[in-house]
């Protein structure tokens, strides 16, 4: 008996020892045995900066809230994903420390004077991390498989919005050769688009713009990105390893026109869905940076390491028209006047978040010497009083007083967020509302099927500019409210062909003020912030406002 | 001769007088865990507890909703027994308050187990035969499939809330329950007495009642004894990862999450809860093992 | 024997079919789409068609389920939605190997340290160890795992700097989760032993063999240990179980890529192949662990044999 528990238990660690062998080595996305004690090495060199915080070859590492789904570009839309394909691609422009678009595998470009026809002259001598020449045929390759029905991440708008023959192509009524993209010759690559778009050289830095190498990725067929050696890379970093839930490690690449400029070698994304475990993390010098939840912020506000930063996303409560009660413009201005964003984004969220004056986010781009923001100032105030004012009225109007449900997700920032609502409500109005939370998948298919009263959504920006906001009211779907206002959808499509810009810009201005004060379809909540703290020894690391997040590119080791 | 010996008169009916008072199992049950004190410790430790979950929201000048930003995360003090939340609200009411969702969802839980629970071993083991094969083998599928990817599943399609959290727990709870009884009924069916009941001319109503109930009492007492802290622990576990009460309501489990978040900071968020938790799930278990020494019939002497 | 195993294997797929249709129906019941309807929305008709195609959710509910039956009987479990392109299976596979180390290297340290608890216990009865023992038994069983898990990374990692917080880089970083996994399994063992050794110490048996002259640590050893290891048996099962299923909470603190928190995610994401090869993986499992506990207990204790006519 005792010898066959002995045995048991030899037999058990030998399986210990075979398992530990394959788990880490990571048998899942064909990570080679060598690149995995890489990642080992790298853990240890993380470890040994416990007790000597400056040892030398150090790595970079931050993490991703979330798994990083897919690294093939027409299919991924989350912005873990296009953290990695940012860091190890590039587009024909590349956002610099100040979050402009600067030129990059495009050295110039030029814009025809009808503004519709847009030239792009590349780099000389550009190669792919397995020395094939980067032409322009591969932004050809690229932008038609994003535009074509195989691209799944839901981006495709984001080209045949602007571009000629673009959803034409999309619908299989056009053919390769009618779309606005041509590569004139290896190093010129021409696009036509609609109508003149003064934001369009500025969507080139997004993720969906990166070439591909056409014979490269049609000879991986399906295999194509599932795992890192399925994989060429144009960026400042090749991607040594790739596993969803574990993360990706970086390598710098050598063949990058920039490589002189690139200073780190190695780094990696680790994915840590757990703020609290992500900051423990940081705080055993495990990470690099690390983005704080509100109750930490105030214990780590006044260290040299902290810096918080506004991102181009809005949280906003979208009230549903096809609803009785919230079809009552009063219900809807009671609910927008008696929420406190201040002491909301100060208090309750305290991580760099904003209250929100509008739906634009905070910093973007307005006529180039005053923010969006500022031109339009505040449409959303609070104010009690004024609030109950609305509210007796509404309910006059509707002959009853009426119990709100505010549909919500199910993170926890979102359900602080409503307990806030809740309160603000009760306090303000005297009304208890019920709070219903879902997950994501859920909440969505309730507002597709208009089956809800008013929900909080977000919005980040796409790129630098209001309309990426503003246009998404024009369809008068469900999700949005079921909103159709014909004035509002002229200003926004007028805005899409307007060649002045202080002409477009007052269109833009005057549609937000509709949407958010006057018919007051959505209440505006706060503006995200981040609140991170960085290693001293980090410099350069870049979080942009919107697109990619956290580029590897500038930073240094001090 | 005969004067040598006299026969003692006995009284007829002092014949049949048994000393012993009569006492049902229950009440010998009883008598035997008063004398196990930490069983008895734990029970007053559960009472103070339902109590304090009664009666600390109704005597608290706060209420578990009620927020208030000037106080947010306050330490512990006279005036906020337990400290003030991300949301200045009091933790002392929000404490006894989930711990009267968590005790509700128990005993609830609990119940559903001793009434299905019971009633579908009980039937399966005395109709047996092809009933009892298709009621054994619907058990061994429940079994089968994990019991926290029904709950989750059931979870994501229902209503988030109490009454979900308790379906959720019961619809597998008692399984364990059935089998308990099934077995023990088996057992006690061809056991001497029952034999003899039967061959008496009991009827089968009559051997129900009186021989098999109360003889499997015991079974389902410490079974239902280790149901509750199985609930309040998958509750809490639900909660904990994010699939559970709604706010501002809030059991021990969502407590023990948003004290986690703020472990670092602010400890006092975290420790109130688990330690009332942790109160709960020891004092069931001393008890449970109190009641299964009491009842046990081997230990009756 | 064998007839006992080969009745019980038909069961064992029996329940598997009656559970995975069960699930999959269940499952389509789930709210929301396996897509980001956001970015579904903004997809054309063309492409929203590509994609249904791709996954075959055009189809009637009924041939979806014939269809996904046909493919699982070829080991197809289909393609995830959430992880683009990649299979089932492999996903799968890949989150199992951390789960797996965790789960067992918890039963280890669980059965190890609850064994010896357990026998010192019982044979020290009344004793200080054995006041000791039953309090970590109490204890063990109500600090919920993911209260331990949490404190352990803040005070074990953190404060003290002994072990990696987080990340899965090498072996250093699964300690603590399975520590902290294992103390259940630790109180279940140790209180298990003990009631058992208890149990055996007054048997005849023993009572002969001190009457023999036999030393204590003889007897002990011998005759003692022997007879109530037997049963721990019959717990392994449901603790090996439990681990893997119950990992879920500590995956998420210590960032473990686990098929825990795959599980959840997946059915937060409505990734419906992911949540049927999950479904299907746990159960097998789960029956087969069930099944190898019932023959080990026959082979190891000679009283019990499998007849046919046992119910299982």
């Amino acid at each position: 008996m005792k010898k066959r528990v002995l045995a048991l238990g030899t037999a058990a660690c030998l399986v210990i020892g075979a398992l530990s062998g394959c788990s880490f080595t990571g048998g899942t996305s064909g990570t080679t045995a060598g690149e995995s004690s890489q990642s080992a090495g790298a853990s240890q060199s993380a470890s040994d900066k416990t007790t000597a915080p400056a040892a030398g070859n150090q790595v970079l590492s931050v993490y991703a809230n979330a798994e990083i789904k897919t690294l093939v570009q027409w299919a991924a839309s989350d912005s873990q994903s296009s953290m990695v394909n940012n860091n190890a691609f590039e587009g024909l422009l590349r956002l610099d420390e100040k979050n402009e678009a600067q030129p990059a595998l495009a050295k110039s470009y030029d814009i025809s004077d009808d503004k519709l026809t847009y030239t792009f002259h590349l780099r000389d001598g550009l190669q792919w991390s397995d020395g094939t020449p980067l032409t322009a045929s591969d932004f050809v390759f690229s932008w038609l498989k994003q535009m074509s029905a195989d691209a799944t991440n839901g981006y495709s708008f984001i080209m045949t919005d602007y571009i000629v023959n673009g959803a034409e192509y999309n619908e299989g009524k056009a053919s390769a050769n009618d779309v606005g993209v041509k590569a004139v010759d290896d190093k010129t690559f021409q696009v036509t688009i609609k109508a003149p778009t003064p934001y369009f050289a500025r969507l080139t830095v997004l993720c969906q713009f990166f070439p591909l190498n056409e014979a490269y990725v049609t000879s991986k067929g399906d295999q194509y990105g599932l795992s890192a050696d399925n994989m060429i890379y144009c960026g400042p970093y090749v991607v040594s390893s790739y596993d969803p839930a574990v993360g990706a490690t970086l390598k710098k690449n050598d063949k990058y026109w920039d490589a002189a400029n690139v200073k780190i070698e190695n780094a990696q994304v680790r994915v840590m869905k757990d703020a609290s475990a992500a900051l423990n993390a940081y705080l055993a010098n495990e990470l690099s940076q690390v983005a704080l939840d509100s109750s930490n912020v105030a214990a780590y506000q006044k260290d040299p390491e902290f810096k918080s930063e506004s991102e181009f996303r809005t949280e906003y409560l979208q009230f549903s028209l096809s609803n009785p009660v919230m079809k009552n413009k009063n219900i809807r201005k009671a609910v927008s006047a008696a929420i406190d964003r201040d002491t909301l984004a100060k208090v309750i969220l305290a991580d760099g978040s904003s209250a929100s004056n509008g739906l634009v986010a905070e910093g973007m781009y307005g006529d180039g010497s005053k923010t969006f923001r500022e031109l339009n100032g505040n449409l959303c105030p609070f104010n009690a009083e004024e609030a109950k004012k609305y509210w007796e009225e509404g309910c006059k109007e509707l002959g009853e007083t009426p119990t709100l449900t505010l549909l919500v997700r199910d993170d926890s920032v979102t359900k602080a967020v409503a307990t806030y609502i809740q309160s603000e409500l009760n306090k303000n109005l005297g009304i208890d509302i019920t709070i219903d939370t879902k997950t994501v998948q859920a909440r969505n298919e309730l507002m597709d099927n208009d089956n809800y009263m008013f929900a909080s959504t977000a919005w980040g920006a796409d790129y630098d500019d209001a309309m990426t906001y503003l246009d998404l009211w024009t369809n008068g779907t469900p999700y949005r409210g079921s909103y159709q206002n014909e004035n509002y959808n002229k200003l926004v499509n007028d805005a899409r062909v307007e060649t002045d810009d202080a002409k477009r810009l007052n269109m833009l201005l005057q549609a937000e003020k509709l949407l958010v004060d006057e018919d007051a379809i959505i209440a505006p909540l706060y503006h995200r912030g981040s609140a991170t703290l960085t290693k001293s020894n980090v410099k350069g690391l870049v979080n942009h406002p919107f697109g990619p997040d956290v580029e590897f590119k500038y930073a240094y080791f001090e | 001769m005969d004067e040598l010996f006299v026969r003692v008169h006995v009284d007829e009916s002092e014949k049949e007088h048994i000393a012993h008072p009569n006492l049902t199992a229950f009440q010998e049950g009883w008598l035997r865990l008063k004398k196990n004190k930490a069983a008895v410790a734990s029970l007053f430790t559960l009472i103070a507890i339902g109590l304090l979950a009664l009666l600390a929201p109704v005597f608290s000048a706060y209420s578990y909703k009620e927020t208030n930003y000037d106080i947010i995360y306050q330490v512990p003090s006279i005036t906020h027994l337990f400290g003030t939340d991300q949301f200045g609200r009091d933790l002392w009411v929000r404490t006894w308050m989930g711990t009267r969702i968590s005790l509700l969802i128990a005993f609830v839980a609990a119940f559903l187990d001793l009434t299905v629970g019971v009633v579908y071993g009980a039937v399966s083991a005395l109709i047996g035969g092809k009933v009892d094969a298709v009621m054994q083998r619907f058990i061994e599928i429940l079994v089968g499939i994990p019991h926290l990817i029904i709950v989750i599943l059931l979870m994501m399609i229902m209503p988030a809330g109490i009454w979900t959290i308790v379906v959720a727990l019961s619809i597998t709870g008692w399984v364990n329950m059935a089998r308990l009884v099934r077995a023990e009924i088996l057992k006690l069916k061809n056991q001497e007495f029952v034999l003899a009941a039967r061959v008496l001319g009991t009827s089968t109503s009559m051997i129900i009642w009186k021989h098999l109930i109360p003889n499997t009492v015991g079974v389902i007492v410490i079974n239902a004894m280790f149901t509750i802290p199985s609930a309040i622990f998958t509750e809490a576990f639900l909660s904990f990862i994010g699939i559970g009460m709604q706010e501002p309501k809030a059991s021990l489990g969502v407590l023990i999450n948003n004290g986690y978040q703020v472990l670092r900071n602010f400890p006092h968020v975290l420790i109130f809860p688990a330690i009332v938790i942790v109160l709960i799930m020891v004092c069931f278990s001393i008890l449970g093992d109190g009641l299964r020494d009491a009842l046990d019939p081997r230990m009756r002497k | 024997m064998i007839k006992y195993i080969c009745k019980r294997l038909i069961y064992l797929v029996l329940t598997l079919w009656v559970i995975v249709t069960a699930t999959f129906f269940l499952m389509k019941k789930l709210p929301g789409s396996p897509f980001d309807a956001e970015r579904f929305n903004m997809m054309s008709a063309q492409q929203q068609h590509v994609i249904l195609e791709q996954y075959g959710l055009n189809e009637s509910l009924p041939r979806q389920y014939v269809k996904y039956m046909g493919n699982i009987l070829h080991g197809d479990f289909g393609t995830s939605f959430t992880y683009t392109g990649q299979k089932v299976s492999t996903v799968i596979g890949g989150r199992i190997g951390p789960s797996a180390l965790i789960g067992l290297q918890a039963v280890l340290i669980g059965l190890a340290f609850g064994l010896i608890l357990g026998i010192i216990a019982a044979w020290k009865h009344n004793s200080g160890i054995d006041y000791f023992t039953m309090i970590v038994a109490v204890l063990g069983v109500s600090v919920p795992n993911f209260v331990a898990a949490a404190l352990l990374q803040y005070y074990v990692a953190l404060k003290w700097g002994i072990l990696p917080v987080g990340f899965w880089t090498d072996w250093r970083c699964s300690v603590l989760p399975s520590v902290a996994l294992s103390f259940s399994a630790t109180a279940m063992v140790a209180r298990f032993i003990r009631t058992e050794m208890l149990e055996v110490l007054e048997q005849d048996y023993i009572i002969t063999a001190k009457a023999k002259g036999l030393s204590p640590m003889k007897v002990l050893m011998r005759h003692a240990v022997r007879n109530s290891i037997i049963p721990v048996v019959t717990i392994l099962g449901p603790i090996v179980v439990n681990l893997l299923t119950g990992s879920l909470a500590v995956e998420n603190i210590y960032t473990i890529p686990g098929i825990g928190s795959l599980f959840v995610d997946s059915i937060k994401a409505n990734d419906y192949s992911t949540i049927m090869g999950i479904t299907i993986f746990y159960s097998a499992f789960y029956i087969f662990v069930v099944l190898i506990v019932d023959i080990a207990y026959s082979l190891i204790d000679p009283r019990i044999r499998l007849a046919a006519g046992r119910e299982a």
